[in-house]
Protein backbone atom coordinates (compact mmCIF):
# COMPACT_ATOMS: atom_id res chain seq x y z
CA UNK A 1 0.00 0.00 0.00
CA UNK A 2 2.56 2.56 1.14
CA UNK A 3 4.87 1.25 -1.55
CA UNK A 4 2.33 2.07 -4.25
CA UNK A 5 1.58 5.45 -2.62
CA UNK A 6 5.20 6.58 -2.91
CA UNK A 7 5.57 4.94 -6.32
CA UNK A 8 2.55 6.80 -7.66
CA UNK A 9 3.75 10.05 -6.14
CA UNK A 10 7.07 9.60 -7.95
CA UNK A 11 5.23 8.90 -11.21
CA UNK A 12 3.24 12.11 -10.79
CA UNK A 13 6.42 14.00 -10.00
CA UNK A 14 8.18 12.66 -13.13
CA UNK A 15 5.18 13.77 -15.09
CA UNK A 16 5.07 17.25 -13.59
CA UNK A 17 8.80 17.85 -13.98
CA UNK A 18 8.73 16.46 -17.54
CA UNK A 19 11.06 13.53 -16.88
CA UNK A 20 8.57 11.36 -18.73
CA UNK A 21 9.19 13.53 -21.79
CA UNK A 22 12.85 14.34 -21.82
CA UNK A 23 14.43 11.14 -20.55
CA UNK A 24 12.88 8.94 -23.29
CA UNK A 25 13.70 11.61 -25.89
CA UNK A 26 17.32 11.78 -24.78
CA UNK A 27 17.52 7.98 -24.85
CA UNK A 28 16.21 7.92 -28.42
CA UNK A 29 18.78 10.52 -29.39
CA UNK A 30 21.64 8.66 -27.72
CA UNK A 31 20.59 5.33 -29.23
CA UNK A 32 20.26 6.43 -32.85
CA UNK A 33 23.09 8.98 -32.92
CA UNK A 34 25.95 6.62 -33.72
CA UNK A 35 24.28 4.22 -36.19
CA UNK A 36 22.88 7.11 -38.21
CA UNK A 37 26.08 9.17 -38.34
CA UNK A 38 27.99 6.04 -39.33
CA UNK A 39 25.58 5.36 -42.16
CA UNK A 40 25.71 8.88 -43.47
CA UNK A 41 29.44 9.41 -42.87
CA UNK A 42 30.42 9.10 -46.58
CA UNK A 43 27.78 11.65 -47.53
CA UNK A 44 28.79 13.94 -44.70
CA UNK A 45 32.41 13.76 -45.81
CA UNK A 46 31.34 14.60 -49.37
CA UNK A 47 29.33 17.60 -48.27
CA UNK A 48 32.11 19.10 -46.21
CA UNK A 49 34.58 18.87 -49.07
CA UNK A 50 35.33 15.22 -49.52
CA UNK A 51 38.67 13.48 -49.36
CA UNK A 52 41.76 15.00 -51.00
CA UNK A 53 42.24 14.03 -54.63
CA UNK A 54 43.86 10.70 -55.05
CA UNK A 55 43.19 9.51 -51.52
CA UNK A 56 41.50 6.17 -51.57
CA UNK A 57 39.40 5.50 -48.52
CA UNK A 58 37.39 2.35 -48.39
CA UNK A 59 34.48 2.64 -46.00
CA UNK A 60 34.24 -0.61 -44.08
CA UNK A 61 30.88 -2.29 -44.40
CA UNK A 62 29.06 -2.13 -41.02
CA UNK A 63 27.15 -5.28 -40.17
CA UNK A 64 23.74 -4.74 -38.48
CA UNK A 65 24.89 -6.30 -35.22
CA UNK A 66 27.79 -3.84 -35.00
CA UNK A 67 25.39 -0.98 -35.68
CA UNK A 68 23.05 -2.01 -32.87
CA UNK A 69 26.04 -2.47 -30.57
CA UNK A 70 26.97 1.14 -31.27
CA UNK A 71 23.73 2.14 -29.56
CA UNK A 72 24.66 0.11 -26.50
CA UNK A 73 28.12 1.69 -26.38
CA UNK A 74 26.64 5.18 -26.45
CA UNK A 75 23.99 4.26 -23.88
CA UNK A 76 26.69 2.87 -21.59
CA UNK A 77 28.32 6.27 -21.75
CA UNK A 78 25.67 8.99 -22.04
CA UNK A 79 22.66 6.92 -21.03
CA UNK A 80 24.33 6.02 -17.76
CA UNK A 81 25.25 9.66 -17.22
CA UNK A 82 21.62 10.70 -17.75
CA UNK A 83 20.42 8.05 -15.30
CA UNK A 84 22.84 9.20 -12.62
CA UNK A 85 21.89 12.83 -13.17
CA UNK A 86 18.16 12.17 -12.94
CA UNK A 87 18.37 9.94 -9.89
CA UNK A 88 21.09 11.61 -7.83
CA UNK A 89 18.45 13.48 -5.84
CA UNK A 90 16.17 10.47 -5.48
CA UNK A 91 16.53 10.28 -1.70
CA UNK A 92 19.29 12.80 -1.02
CA UNK A 93 17.17 15.58 -2.50
CA UNK A 94 14.28 14.95 -0.14
CA UNK A 95 16.60 14.72 2.83
CA UNK A 96 18.43 17.89 1.90
CA UNK A 97 15.29 19.93 1.29
CA UNK A 98 13.62 18.65 4.45
CA UNK A 99 10.58 16.95 2.89
CA UNK A 100 11.95 13.67 4.20
CA UNK A 101 11.37 15.01 7.69
CA UNK A 102 7.63 15.11 7.00
CA UNK A 103 7.49 11.86 5.06
CA UNK A 104 9.61 9.73 7.36
CA UNK A 105 7.82 10.89 10.50
CA UNK A 106 4.84 8.98 9.17
CA UNK A 107 5.00 5.24 9.82
CA UNK A 108 6.77 4.40 6.56
CA UNK A 109 9.23 1.52 6.50
CA UNK A 110 12.65 2.60 5.28
CA UNK A 111 12.82 -0.36 2.89
CA UNK A 112 9.46 0.65 1.43
CA UNK A 113 10.69 4.21 1.05
CA UNK A 114 13.92 3.18 -0.70
CA UNK A 115 12.58 0.44 -2.94
CA UNK A 116 9.49 2.34 -4.08
CA UNK A 117 11.67 5.21 -5.24
CA UNK A 118 14.10 2.76 -6.79
CA UNK A 119 11.22 1.03 -8.58
CA UNK A 120 9.87 4.31 -9.90
CA UNK A 121 13.24 5.22 -11.39
CA UNK A 122 13.51 1.76 -12.90
CA UNK A 123 10.19 2.13 -14.68
CA UNK A 124 11.36 5.41 -16.17
CA UNK A 125 14.71 3.92 -17.20
CA UNK A 126 13.26 0.73 -18.68
CA UNK A 127 10.60 2.56 -20.67
CA UNK A 128 13.23 4.98 -21.98
CA UNK A 129 15.55 2.10 -22.85
CA UNK A 130 12.81 0.20 -24.68
CA UNK A 131 11.78 3.25 -26.68
CA UNK A 132 15.40 4.13 -27.42
CA UNK A 133 16.42 0.68 -28.57
CA UNK A 134 13.21 0.18 -30.56
CA UNK A 135 14.00 3.34 -32.51
CA UNK A 136 17.60 2.30 -32.98
CA UNK A 137 16.48 -1.19 -34.10
CA UNK A 138 14.13 0.38 -36.62
CA UNK A 139 16.91 2.44 -38.18
CA UNK A 140 19.40 -0.43 -38.10
CA UNK A 141 16.94 -2.63 -39.98
CA UNK A 142 16.32 0.16 -42.44
CA UNK A 143 19.92 1.17 -43.06
CA UNK A 144 22.16 -1.80 -42.27
CA UNK A 145 20.22 -5.03 -42.46
CA UNK A 146 18.00 -7.38 -40.52
CA UNK A 147 18.12 -8.11 -36.83
CA UNK A 148 15.25 -10.21 -35.53
CA UNK A 149 12.77 -8.74 -33.07
CA UNK A 150 13.43 -11.66 -30.73
CA UNK A 151 17.12 -10.73 -30.68
CA UNK A 152 16.19 -7.14 -29.85
CA UNK A 153 14.06 -8.30 -26.93
CA UNK A 154 17.00 -10.29 -25.60
CA UNK A 155 19.24 -7.24 -25.91
CA UNK A 156 16.70 -5.07 -24.06
CA UNK A 157 16.32 -7.62 -21.30
CA UNK A 158 20.02 -8.18 -20.63
CA UNK A 159 21.09 -4.60 -21.16
CA UNK A 160 18.24 -3.38 -18.96
CA UNK A 161 19.79 -5.36 -16.12
CA UNK A 162 22.98 -3.32 -16.49
CA UNK A 163 21.01 -0.08 -16.25
CA UNK A 164 19.14 -1.53 -13.26
CA UNK A 165 22.50 -2.02 -11.60
CA UNK A 166 23.39 1.62 -12.35
CA UNK A 167 20.13 2.76 -10.71
CA UNK A 168 20.84 0.52 -7.72
CA UNK A 169 24.34 1.95 -7.29
CA UNK A 170 22.98 5.50 -7.38
CA UNK A 171 20.21 4.55 -4.94
CA UNK A 172 22.77 3.13 -2.56
CA UNK A 173 24.96 6.24 -2.78
CA UNK A 174 21.78 8.28 -2.18
CA UNK A 175 21.51 6.73 1.26
CA UNK A 176 25.10 7.66 2.07
CA UNK A 177 25.07 11.39 1.37
CA UNK A 178 22.49 14.12 1.65
CA UNK A 179 23.76 16.36 -1.15
CA UNK A 180 22.58 15.36 -4.63
CA UNK A 181 25.76 16.74 -6.25
CA UNK A 182 27.95 14.57 -4.06
CA UNK A 183 25.73 11.57 -4.82
CA UNK A 184 26.15 12.16 -8.56
CA UNK A 185 29.89 12.60 -8.27
CA UNK A 186 30.45 9.50 -6.15
CA UNK A 187 28.14 7.35 -8.31
CA UNK A 188 30.00 8.34 -11.45
CA UNK A 189 33.33 7.78 -9.73
CA UNK A 190 32.23 4.25 -8.77
CA UNK A 191 31.15 3.53 -12.36
CA UNK A 192 34.44 4.84 -13.75
CA UNK A 193 36.46 2.72 -11.33
CA UNK A 194 34.38 -0.32 -12.37
CA UNK A 195 35.04 0.46 -16.00
CA UNK A 196 38.81 0.85 -15.49
CA UNK A 197 38.90 -2.35 -13.45
CA UNK A 198 37.10 -4.13 -16.27
CA UNK A 199 39.49 -2.84 -18.93
CA UNK A 200 42.49 -4.12 -17.00
CA UNK A 201 41.13 -7.48 -15.86
CA UNK A 202 38.40 -8.26 -18.40
CA UNK A 203 40.09 -11.53 -19.41
CA UNK A 204 40.30 -12.78 -15.87
CA UNK A 205 36.88 -11.72 -14.56
CA UNK A 206 34.60 -12.62 -17.43
CA UNK A 207 31.48 -12.32 -15.25
CA UNK A 208 32.22 -8.75 -14.20
CA UNK A 209 29.12 -6.56 -14.81
CA UNK A 210 30.86 -4.26 -17.28
CA UNK A 211 31.49 -7.26 -19.56
CA UNK A 212 27.76 -7.57 -20.15
CA UNK A 213 27.81 -5.56 -23.39
CA UNK A 214 30.49 -7.69 -24.96
CA UNK A 215 28.59 -10.86 -24.00
CA UNK A 216 25.46 -9.36 -25.56
CA UNK A 217 27.48 -8.70 -28.72
CA UNK A 218 28.59 -12.34 -28.77
CA UNK A 219 24.98 -13.39 -28.29
CA UNK A 220 23.91 -11.36 -31.33
CA UNK A 221 26.75 -12.81 -33.42
CA UNK A 222 26.28 -16.43 -32.47
CA UNK A 223 22.55 -16.43 -31.85
CA UNK A 224 22.95 -18.32 -28.57
CA UNK A 225 23.08 -17.14 -24.98
CA UNK A 226 26.48 -18.07 -23.63
CA UNK A 227 27.21 -19.35 -20.14
CA UNK A 228 29.24 -16.19 -19.57
CA UNK A 229 26.19 -14.02 -20.27
CA UNK A 230 24.12 -15.98 -17.76
CA UNK A 231 26.98 -15.81 -15.29
CA UNK A 232 27.29 -12.05 -15.63
CA UNK A 233 23.51 -11.72 -15.33
CA UNK A 234 23.64 -13.74 -12.13
CA UNK A 235 26.39 -11.53 -10.69
CA UNK A 236 24.45 -8.37 -11.61
CA UNK A 237 21.23 -9.58 -9.97
CA UNK A 238 23.19 -10.56 -6.89
CA UNK A 239 24.80 -7.11 -6.77
CA UNK A 240 21.43 -5.37 -7.17
CA UNK A 241 19.93 -7.28 -4.26
CA UNK A 242 23.00 -6.66 -2.09
CA UNK A 243 22.97 -2.95 -2.91
CA UNK A 244 19.31 -2.66 -1.90
CA UNK A 245 19.97 -4.28 1.44
CA UNK A 246 23.11 -2.23 1.93
CA UNK A 247 20.97 0.87 1.26
CA UNK A 248 18.57 -0.18 3.97
CA UNK A 249 21.40 -0.74 6.45
CA UNK A 250 23.10 2.60 5.80
CA UNK A 251 19.77 4.41 5.82
CA UNK A 252 18.84 2.92 9.17
CA UNK A 253 22.09 4.21 10.59
CA UNK A 254 21.40 7.76 9.44
CA UNK A 255 19.69 10.49 11.39
CA UNK A 256 16.66 11.70 9.48
CA UNK A 257 17.18 15.30 10.53
CA UNK A 258 20.35 17.28 11.03
CA UNK B 1 -2.64 9.58 32.85
CA UNK B 2 0.74 9.86 31.17
CA UNK B 3 0.60 9.59 27.41
CA UNK B 4 4.34 9.61 26.94
CA UNK B 5 7.11 8.96 29.39
CA UNK B 6 10.67 10.08 28.85
CA UNK B 7 13.44 8.58 30.95
CA UNK B 8 16.99 9.90 31.12
CA UNK B 9 16.84 10.98 27.50
CA UNK B 10 20.25 12.14 26.30
CA UNK B 11 21.63 13.24 22.96
CA UNK B 12 25.20 14.11 22.20
CA UNK B 13 26.54 15.57 18.98
CA UNK B 14 30.29 15.02 18.63
CA UNK B 15 30.66 14.58 22.37
CA UNK B 16 28.72 17.73 23.21
CA UNK B 17 25.47 17.40 25.08
CA UNK B 18 22.50 18.79 23.19
CA UNK B 19 20.06 17.17 25.57
CA UNK B 20 21.26 15.91 28.91
CA UNK B 21 19.41 13.38 31.00
CA UNK B 22 15.87 14.52 30.39
CA UNK B 23 13.04 12.86 32.29
CA UNK B 24 9.42 13.95 32.13
CA UNK B 25 5.90 12.77 31.48
CA UNK B 26 3.15 14.30 29.42
CA UNK B 27 -0.41 13.89 30.60
CA UNK B 28 -3.12 13.11 28.10
CA UNK B 29 -5.29 16.05 27.13
CA UNK B 30 -2.85 18.76 28.18
CA UNK B 31 -1.18 21.37 26.10
CA UNK B 32 2.45 21.56 27.13
CA UNK B 33 4.95 24.21 26.15
CA UNK B 34 8.60 23.37 25.88
CA UNK B 35 10.06 26.75 26.65
CA UNK B 36 13.66 27.78 26.45
CA UNK B 37 16.08 30.12 24.75
CA UNK B 38 17.58 29.29 21.37
CA UNK B 39 19.95 26.36 21.59
CA UNK B 40 18.36 24.94 24.71
CA UNK B 41 17.78 21.57 23.03
CA UNK B 42 14.05 21.91 22.33
CA UNK B 43 14.21 20.88 18.67
CA UNK B 44 16.53 17.99 19.43
CA UNK B 45 14.12 16.75 22.11
CA UNK B 46 11.11 16.93 19.82
CA UNK B 47 12.98 15.23 17.01
CA UNK B 48 13.91 12.39 19.32
CA UNK B 49 10.30 12.05 20.45
CA UNK B 50 9.20 11.87 16.83
CA UNK B 51 11.76 9.22 15.96
CA UNK B 52 13.76 11.40 13.57
CA UNK B 53 16.82 11.38 15.79
CA UNK B 54 18.11 8.44 17.74
CA UNK B 55 18.67 9.07 21.44
CA UNK B 56 22.26 8.55 22.60
CA UNK B 57 20.82 7.27 25.80
CA UNK B 58 17.54 6.90 27.65
CA UNK B 59 14.10 5.70 26.68
CA UNK B 60 10.85 7.09 25.34
CA UNK B 61 7.78 5.00 26.09
CA UNK B 62 4.42 5.71 24.61
CA UNK B 63 1.20 4.80 26.37
CA UNK B 64 -0.33 1.68 24.86
CA UNK B 65 2.49 1.03 22.45
CA UNK B 66 3.61 -2.55 22.08
CA UNK B 67 7.22 -3.57 22.57
CA UNK B 68 9.07 -2.73 19.34
CA UNK B 69 6.08 -0.79 18.05
CA UNK B 70 6.40 2.21 15.79
CA UNK B 71 6.01 5.44 17.75
CA UNK B 72 5.35 7.29 14.51
CA UNK B 73 1.85 5.81 14.30
CA UNK B 74 0.81 7.72 17.40
CA UNK B 75 2.31 11.12 16.83
CA UNK B 76 1.92 14.04 14.49
CA UNK B 77 4.89 16.31 13.98
CA UNK B 78 5.38 19.74 12.52
CA UNK B 79 9.02 20.74 12.01
CA UNK B 80 10.16 24.29 12.61
CA UNK B 81 10.53 24.93 8.90
CA UNK B 82 8.20 22.49 7.16
CA UNK B 83 9.18 21.78 3.56
CA UNK B 84 6.67 20.27 1.16
CA UNK B 85 6.79 19.03 -2.39
CA UNK B 86 6.14 22.44 -3.91
CA UNK B 87 4.83 20.89 -7.15
CA UNK B 88 1.95 19.25 -5.27
CA UNK B 89 -1.31 20.91 -4.32
CA UNK B 90 -2.33 21.16 -0.68
CA UNK B 91 -4.91 18.41 -1.11
CA UNK B 92 -2.51 16.13 -2.93
CA UNK B 93 0.10 16.46 -0.23
CA UNK B 94 -2.36 15.75 2.58
CA UNK B 95 -3.75 12.71 0.79
CA UNK B 96 -0.19 11.53 0.15
CA UNK B 97 0.97 11.71 3.77
CA UNK B 98 -2.41 10.42 4.93
CA UNK B 99 -1.93 7.29 2.87
CA UNK B 100 1.60 6.99 4.21
CA UNK B 101 0.01 6.93 7.66
CA UNK B 102 -1.95 3.85 6.58
CA UNK B 103 -5.23 5.55 5.72
CA UNK B 104 -7.06 4.38 2.64
CA UNK B 105 -7.23 6.82 -0.23
CA UNK B 106 -10.91 7.40 0.53
CA UNK B 107 -10.27 8.13 4.22
CA UNK B 108 -7.25 10.29 3.42
CA UNK B 109 -9.28 12.40 0.97
CA UNK B 110 -12.10 12.93 3.45
CA UNK B 111 -9.75 13.84 6.28
CA UNK B 112 -7.69 16.06 4.01
CA UNK B 113 -10.83 17.99 3.16
CA UNK B 114 -11.82 18.19 6.81
CA UNK B 115 -8.45 19.47 8.02
CA UNK B 116 -8.02 21.87 5.12
CA UNK B 117 -11.22 23.52 6.28
CA UNK B 118 -10.29 23.25 9.92
CA UNK B 119 -6.98 25.06 9.44
CA UNK B 120 -8.61 27.54 7.12
CA UNK B 121 -6.88 26.99 3.79
CA UNK B 122 -9.70 25.19 1.97
CA UNK B 123 -9.75 28.00 -0.60
CA UNK B 124 -6.22 27.20 -1.68
CA UNK B 125 -6.52 23.43 -1.61
CA UNK B 126 -5.99 23.04 -5.35
CA UNK B 127 -3.13 25.49 -5.58
CA UNK B 128 0.47 24.39 -5.83
CA UNK B 129 2.12 24.55 -2.41
CA UNK B 130 4.93 26.53 -4.01
CA UNK B 131 2.55 29.47 -4.13
CA UNK B 132 1.53 29.30 -0.47
CA UNK B 133 2.53 32.02 1.99
CA UNK B 134 4.46 31.25 5.17
CA UNK B 135 1.32 31.21 7.31
CA UNK B 136 -0.50 28.94 4.87
CA UNK B 137 2.42 26.51 4.86
CA UNK B 138 2.41 26.48 8.64
CA UNK B 139 -1.30 25.64 8.64
CA UNK B 140 -0.81 22.98 6.00
CA UNK B 141 1.94 21.68 8.24
CA UNK B 142 -0.46 21.43 11.15
CA UNK B 143 -3.02 19.72 8.92
CA UNK B 144 -0.50 17.11 7.75
CA UNK B 145 0.49 16.47 11.36
CA UNK B 146 -3.16 15.94 12.34
CA UNK B 147 -4.31 13.90 9.36
CA UNK B 148 -4.01 10.46 10.98
CA UNK B 149 -5.58 11.69 14.25
CA UNK B 150 -2.47 11.15 16.36
CA UNK B 151 -2.69 10.95 20.13
CA UNK B 152 0.14 13.41 20.52
CA UNK B 153 0.73 16.44 18.34
CA UNK B 154 4.22 17.90 18.41
CA UNK B 155 4.84 21.32 16.98
CA UNK B 156 8.34 22.73 16.77
CA UNK B 157 8.27 26.52 17.06
CA UNK B 158 4.88 26.73 15.36
CA UNK B 159 4.60 30.51 15.51
CA UNK B 160 8.17 31.80 15.66
CA UNK B 161 8.61 32.37 11.96
CA UNK B 162 5.24 33.99 11.40
CA UNK B 163 4.19 37.62 11.23
CA UNK B 164 1.81 38.91 13.95
CA UNK B 165 -1.32 38.00 11.99
CA UNK B 166 -0.17 34.52 11.10
CA UNK B 167 0.99 34.06 14.68
CA UNK B 168 -2.39 34.99 16.05
CA UNK B 169 -4.14 32.62 13.62
CA UNK B 170 -1.97 29.66 14.49
CA UNK B 171 -2.31 30.31 18.23
CA UNK B 172 -6.09 30.40 17.88
CA UNK B 173 -5.96 27.17 15.93
CA UNK B 174 -3.89 25.58 18.67
CA UNK B 175 -6.45 26.71 21.24
CA UNK B 176 -9.07 24.78 19.27
CA UNK B 177 -6.92 21.72 18.71
CA UNK B 178 -6.02 21.33 22.34
CA UNK B 179 -9.64 20.51 23.10
CA UNK B 180 -9.21 17.18 21.32
CA UNK B 181 -5.49 16.34 21.30
CA UNK B 182 -2.50 16.36 23.55
CA UNK B 183 -0.10 18.98 22.28
CA UNK B 184 3.57 19.49 22.92
CA UNK B 185 5.01 22.58 21.33
CA UNK B 186 8.30 24.36 21.63
CA UNK B 187 8.78 28.08 21.77
CA UNK B 188 11.28 30.63 22.97
CA UNK B 189 8.57 33.20 23.59
CA UNK B 190 7.06 33.09 27.06
CA UNK B 191 3.87 34.89 26.20
CA UNK B 192 3.01 32.28 23.55
CA UNK B 193 3.51 29.57 26.14
CA UNK B 194 1.40 31.41 28.71
CA UNK B 195 -1.34 31.99 26.20
CA UNK B 196 -2.15 28.46 25.07
CA UNK B 197 -0.44 25.96 27.31
CA UNK B 198 -1.51 24.35 30.57
CA UNK B 199 1.90 23.11 31.56
CA UNK B 200 5.42 24.36 31.09
CA UNK B 201 8.68 22.55 30.64
CA UNK B 202 11.42 25.11 30.98
CA UNK B 203 14.58 24.00 29.23
CA UNK B 204 18.04 25.45 29.37
CA UNK B 205 21.31 24.01 28.08
CA UNK B 206 19.81 20.62 27.41
CA UNK B 207 18.19 20.22 30.79
CA UNK B 208 14.75 20.75 32.20
CA UNK B 209 15.25 23.35 34.88
CA UNK B 210 11.66 23.83 35.93
CA UNK B 211 8.34 22.23 35.13
CA UNK B 212 4.74 22.31 36.23
CA UNK B 213 1.46 23.97 35.49
CA UNK B 214 1.58 27.62 34.53
CA UNK B 215 -0.43 28.66 37.58
CA UNK B 216 1.59 26.45 39.87
CA UNK B 217 4.83 27.92 38.65
CA UNK B 218 3.50 31.41 38.96
CA UNK B 219 2.59 30.84 42.60
CA UNK B 220 5.74 28.97 43.40
CA UNK B 221 8.07 31.62 42.07
CA UNK B 222 6.06 34.59 43.07
CA UNK B 223 7.79 36.84 45.55
CA UNK B 224 6.63 40.28 46.44
CA UNK B 225 8.80 43.27 45.80
CA UNK B 226 8.53 46.89 46.85
CA UNK B 227 10.00 49.62 44.70
CA UNK B 228 10.86 52.94 46.30
CA UNK B 229 12.06 56.11 44.65
CA UNK B 230 13.36 59.23 46.39
CA UNK B 231 13.96 62.78 45.33
CA UNK B 232 17.45 62.79 46.86
CA UNK B 233 19.98 61.00 49.09
CA UNK B 234 18.92 57.52 48.09
CA UNK B 235 21.92 55.89 49.74
CA UNK B 236 21.18 57.10 53.23
CA UNK B 237 17.68 55.68 53.11
CA UNK B 238 18.99 52.40 51.79
CA UNK B 239 21.03 51.85 54.93
CA UNK B 240 18.08 52.77 57.08
CA UNK B 241 15.77 50.40 55.22
CA UNK B 242 18.21 47.54 55.67
CA UNK B 243 17.74 47.84 59.41
CA UNK B 244 13.99 47.12 59.23
CA UNK B 245 13.48 43.47 60.23
CA UNK B 246 10.56 42.71 57.87
CA UNK B 247 12.77 43.49 54.85
CA UNK B 248 14.87 40.56 53.79
CA UNK B 249 16.83 42.24 51.04
CA UNK B 250 17.39 45.73 49.72
CA UNK B 251 19.40 46.95 46.80
CA UNK B 252 19.68 49.86 44.48
CA UNK B 253 18.69 49.53 40.86
CA UNK B 254 18.51 52.43 38.41
CA UNK B 255 18.24 54.93 41.23
CA UNK B 256 15.34 53.06 42.74
CA UNK B 257 15.43 50.91 45.80
CA UNK B 258 14.14 47.40 45.39
CA UNK B 259 13.05 45.50 48.45
CA UNK B 260 12.36 41.85 48.79
CA UNK B 261 9.99 41.25 51.65
CA UNK B 262 8.67 38.21 53.44
CA UNK B 263 5.45 39.76 54.70
CA UNK B 264 4.08 42.57 52.64
CA UNK B 265 1.70 43.92 55.30
CA UNK B 266 4.37 44.25 57.99
CA UNK B 267 6.85 45.72 55.59
CA UNK B 268 4.41 48.31 54.29
CA UNK B 269 3.46 49.46 57.78
CA UNK B 270 7.09 49.66 58.87
CA UNK B 271 8.23 51.60 55.82
CA UNK B 272 5.36 54.05 55.73
CA UNK B 273 5.69 54.65 59.46
CA UNK B 274 9.35 55.52 59.37
CA UNK B 275 8.87 57.50 56.17
CA UNK B 276 6.22 59.74 57.70
CA UNK B 277 8.08 60.10 61.01
CA UNK B 278 11.29 61.20 59.34
CA UNK B 279 9.56 62.96 56.49
CA UNK B 280 11.32 61.05 53.69
CA UNK B 281 11.19 62.65 50.22
CA UNK B 282 9.39 59.66 48.72
CA UNK B 283 8.34 59.98 45.09
CA UNK B 284 7.22 56.41 44.53
CA UNK B 285 5.94 53.51 46.51
CA UNK B 286 5.03 50.45 44.48
CA UNK B 287 4.27 46.85 45.27
CA UNK B 288 4.88 44.32 42.49
CA UNK B 289 4.98 40.61 42.02
CA UNK B 290 7.64 38.70 40.14
CA UNK B 291 6.40 37.16 36.93
CA UNK B 292 7.26 34.06 34.96
CA UNK B 293 9.30 36.41 32.82
CA UNK B 294 11.60 37.00 35.80
CA UNK B 295 11.80 33.27 36.35
CA UNK B 296 12.65 32.74 32.69
CA UNK B 297 15.32 35.43 32.78
CA UNK B 298 16.75 34.11 36.02
CA UNK B 299 17.00 30.61 34.61
CA UNK B 300 18.50 31.70 31.33
CA UNK B 301 21.13 33.95 32.87
CA UNK B 302 22.20 31.36 35.38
Amino acid sequence: MQWMTIFKKEMLEYWRNFKWIWVPLVFILIAIMDPITTYYLPKILDTVGGLPDGAVFEMPETPPVAALMMSLTELSMFGVLVIVLTSMGLIAGERKSGVAELVLVKPVGYFTYITSKWGATLLLVWVSLIIGLLTSWYYVNLLFGDISFAALLQVIFFYGLWLTLVVSITTFVNTLFRTPGVVGFVSIAILIVMSIFNQIFSNKVTWFPNNLSSHIGDMLDSGTISGDLWGTTFIIILLIISLLFASLLTFRGKEMAN
Amino acid sequence: MAIIKVDHLTKTFDGKYAVADLSFELSAGKCVALLGPNGAGKTTTIRMLSGLLKPSNGTISFEGMKEGGDIREHIGYLPQYPVFHSWMTGTEFLVYVGQLANLTKQQASELAQKYLERVGIADAKNQRIGKYSGGMKQRLGIAQAMIHTPQLLMLDEPVSSLDPIGRREVLTLMEELKETTTILFSTHILSDAEEVSDDLLLMHQGEIVESGSIDGLRNKHQTTKIHLAFRENVDTYLTKLREIPSISEAHLERNEIQLAVSNIDHARTDILQIASQENWPLTKFEVSRTTLEDLFMKVVKR
